[in-house]
């Protein structure tokens, strides 16, 4: 076994020099960039939150207005929503992703509740909710509307106290 | 001879190298970054301008005017495709630099539930944007046509319901809504499109016996009786107008088979109405190819529908 002598010159050790200081430079502009990239990510995620969440504000608001929701029996009722057309709406397949920004779209009784949760065609209109929308995660809005319907015993028409339930996703 | 030269070693020429390249990468991703940076801001701007729809539809209003301002010079990117059970709208916008350089078109935003009428791209004037929004009603309502321009419109000897929608708008006068009215063409200010009602000779003329409107040497028909839709004509582009117009017959086909069901379902509980007939005959008519089309088809069976409906009394379906 023999020690072999390595002998480096000036000029081979100012290489190696220079290789450290540039893979130091490397590591430095990495970890900036990666600093950098989560702080803009972050505050593109907040952002993305906040153009949802002022999307889901201004359409909850809004949505006695749509012609799917509207009362349109009534010229002077802009609270009030068609029960029975948001009924017969739930089951189309055409409106899958007509929402698409909401995460949550609900219309809620308040008052009358029945002992049944989700409406049905079996259960209908002794029923407390019809969902269009539920992607699951969501954070949720509401407004108070009149859920107006043909009564068949009363043969009129009738309006319940409910509300517009609206959900958008975060961002994770 | 005693030559005196500089030494210029092997470690000069490497360290000016690996700075010279981690310089122009440095400038590189920067100039990446800002561009990048543009465009996310543009693209939130595109987000915003959807939001901003929302409040601007109507519920009981017959019409509506807002201006949408922005914080520099931006164009608005109106897309329309009628793809899919309702088509879809998308926008996108760019904006200009204080140098007056605009940067490229952002990230689209699509909405299926909105009907925006405009030019292709919609140059904000003064950072601002004129909004009409006219409910479309046929009979029932379809949804808001929302109409975005800028620039100056000048309506020559427009019809009387027109001149009171303009006058009643722009508060008689006092607010500037983009539009003048005036009985004679010679009068319209240079830059703004004149629009003649019932002769020619303008930028775009308006035949409204027949209702139709007709610019650049295309036509666009909106059926007469029908001022949401005739604004839209004239300030919207020809091909923009035709789609949107078929994506709102899309949602109204959709809206008619949910009144038909709920006039199956009132009948079932006792309310008489015969209505299933003539909406079926609505629904078959709303797959149109054109405007003359809905002019022609719709109108009509749209009319009845609502005479129908009206002479119901307490078992109207809509």
């Amino acid at each position: 076994m023999s020690l072999l002598r390595v002998r480096y010159s000036k000029g081979q050790f100012k290489i190696q020099q220079m290789v450290f200081i540039i893979i130091a430079i490397i590591i430095l502009f990495g970890i900036v960039s990666v600093f950098f990239i989560s702080v803009k990510f972050s505050s593109l995620r907040s952002d993305v939150e906040d153009l949802r969440k002022e999307a889901v504000l201004t359409q909850v608001r809004k949505m006695t207005g749509a012609p799917e929701f509207n009362w349109i029996m009534s010229d002077d009722c802009s609270s009030c929503v068609d029960l029975d057309k948001i009924f017969l709406l739930k089951d189309r397949n055409s409106y899958k992703g007509f929402w698409n920004d909401v995460s949550l779209l609900k219309v809620s009784r308040v008052y009358p509740l029945y002992d049944i949760g989700e409406c049905t065609t079996q259960n209908y209109p002794r029923c407390n909710s019809v969902t269009l929308v539920n992607k699951g995660d969501f954070e949720a809005y509401e407004s108070f509307v009149s859920l107006c319907r043909f009564d068949d015993t009363l043969k009129q028409t009738k309006c319940e106290l409910g509300k517009v339930i609206m959900g958008f996703e975060g961002v994770e | 001879m005693n030559r005196k030269g500089v030494e210029f070693t092997f470690s000069w020429i490497f360290a000016i190298i690996a700075g010279a390249t981690i310089l122009i990468l440095a400038i590189y991703l920067t100039s990446q970054l800002i561009g990048s940076n543009r465009t996310q801001r543009d693209t939130f701007v595109s987000g915003e301008l959807a939001n901003l729809l929302n409040p601007v539809e109507t519920v009981l209003e017959d019409n509506k005017y807002s201006v949408i301002g922005f914080s520099t010079e931006t164009r608005v990117y109106n897309e329309c495709s009628t793809d899919g059970a309702f088509g879809v709208q998308r926008l996108s916008t760019a904006s200009a630099s204080s140098r007056g350089q605009w940067s490229g078109q952002s990230v689209r935003k699509s909405v299926y539930n909105k009907y925006v009428f405009s030019r292709a791209i919609e140059q904000s004037e003064d950072e601002k944007l004129h909004v009409l929004v006219n409910p479309l009603n046929l009979p029932f309502k379809i949804g808001d046509v929302i109409i975005i321009y800028s620039g100056g419109y000048c309506f020559v000897s427009p019809p009387s319901n027109i001149e009171e929608l303009v006058l009643d708008l722009s508060v008689d006068g006092k607010q500037n809504i983009g539009i003048n009215l005036t009985n004679n063409v010679n009068l319209c200010p240079q830059n703004f499109t004149r629009v003649c009602f019932n002769k020619l000779g303008c930028d775009v003329n308006v035949e409204t016996t027949s209702g139709v409107v007709t610019k650049s040497g295309k036509s666009s028909y909106y059926g007469s009786d029908n001022d949401a839709l005739m604004l839209a004509a004239i300030l919207s582009d020809t091909e923009i107008y035709e789609c949107q117009l078929k994506r709102l017959m899309k949602r109204a086909g959709e809206l008619a088979v949910v009144y038909n069901k709920k006039s199956a379902y009132i009948e079932g509980s006792g309310c008489s109405n015969n209505l299933a007939s003539d909406l079926q005959a609505f629904i078959a008519s709303t797959n149109i190819s054109n405007s003359r089309d809905f002019a022609r088809q719709i109108v009509p069976i749209a009319r009845d529908l609502e005479r129908r409906n009206n002479e119901l009394a307490s078992c109207k379906v809509f």
